[in-house]
């Protein structure tokens, strides 16, 4: 087996995905859709959909970003992604929940990831939209790495401010 | 992404972000048995400063489960042929 060809290959695998009932979650390589995720959730015992779209910003803390590629550990993303998905349709007694996230590079200003819920009010869809939100960016095995003019960053949500670096196959921690 | 299978007598690392950037790798596979405990030496001699700059700030998974580095004095776990481990830098998804 070569390693070296496989470095920085993005995976082409489109769409991979868990549904279970009245849960989806999915990884994919092609343009988000609202539509098609409100669908997923859809419920006629339903009295509120709540959506969230999360978009690539063209700056962080002001620096000009140029491009955003998101990697991921497949497998254990989507087992991550089903067990927030899960817990939170019991304890909001939801109807449906579906989170999707985007990979590879995602232009500037288009969606990364989209979650909906629906519940029987829209007070539980609130608040499992939020929390599924920061769940997510707490533990989703998905890495962002932001390209500027002068190099680029993999971006860590847990410091919010500082990432590393990367030179030369090395990395320093940015200031 | 697909994973492929490491030769006998191997278990297949997988490297993501910040540990793909610091090895030029994704994927590469190393001799097992090999003890937790050691895995982090074993990747230093290999990649000088990764300890520092990379695996002191990650998790590691061995099969998609998460596992902690025994410290001294606790109960080493075996890394075994065929296993996938993962060296998890902190996420950023969103």
């Amino acid at each position: 087996m070569t390693t070296q060809d496989q470095v920085n290959t993005p995976p082409a695998e489109g769409e991979t995905s868990i549904t279970l009932p009245n849960i989806y979650v999915a990884l994919t390589d092609a343009p988000l859709d609202i539509l098609s995720i409100m669908d997923k959730v859809r419920s006629p015992e339903a009295g509120a959909i709540v959506t969230f779209a999360g978009t690539t910003r063209n700056n962080f803390a002001s620096k000009p970003v140029h491009s955003l590629t998101y990697t991921s550990y497949r497998p254990l993303a989507l087992q991550t992604l089903s067990s927030i998905a899960s817990t939170l349709f019991t304890k909001h007694s939801l109807k449906g929940i579906a989170i999707v996230h985007r990979l590879g590079t995602v232009p500037i200003g288009e969606e990364s990831i989209l979650i909906a819920v629906s519940s029987a009010h829209r007070k539980a869809a609130w608040l499992a939209g939020e929390e599924a939100l920061e769940e997510c960016k707490e533990k989703v095995e998905v890495w962002k790495r932001e390209e500027f003019e002068d190099g680029g960053v993999w971006r860590a949500n847990r410091d919010g401010v500082q990432g590393v670096k990367v030179e030369g196959g090395r990395n320093i921690l940015a200031n | 992404m697909t994973t492929p299978k490491p030769p006998p007598g191997h278990f297949t690392i997988l490297y993501f972000a910040s540990a793909t950037s610091f090895t030029a790798k994704n994927v590469e596979s190393l001799p097992a048995p090999l003890s937790l405990k050691k895995l982090f030496d074993v990747l230093e001699e290999r990649y000088k400063g990764i300890k520092d700059s990379v695996l002191d700030h990650s998790l590691v998974t061995i099969n998609l489960a998460y596992v902690d580095i025994p410290e001294e004095g606790e109960e080493d776990v075996i890394i075994k042929e065929g296993d996938e481990v993962a060296i998890i830098p902190p996420v950023s998804s969103g």
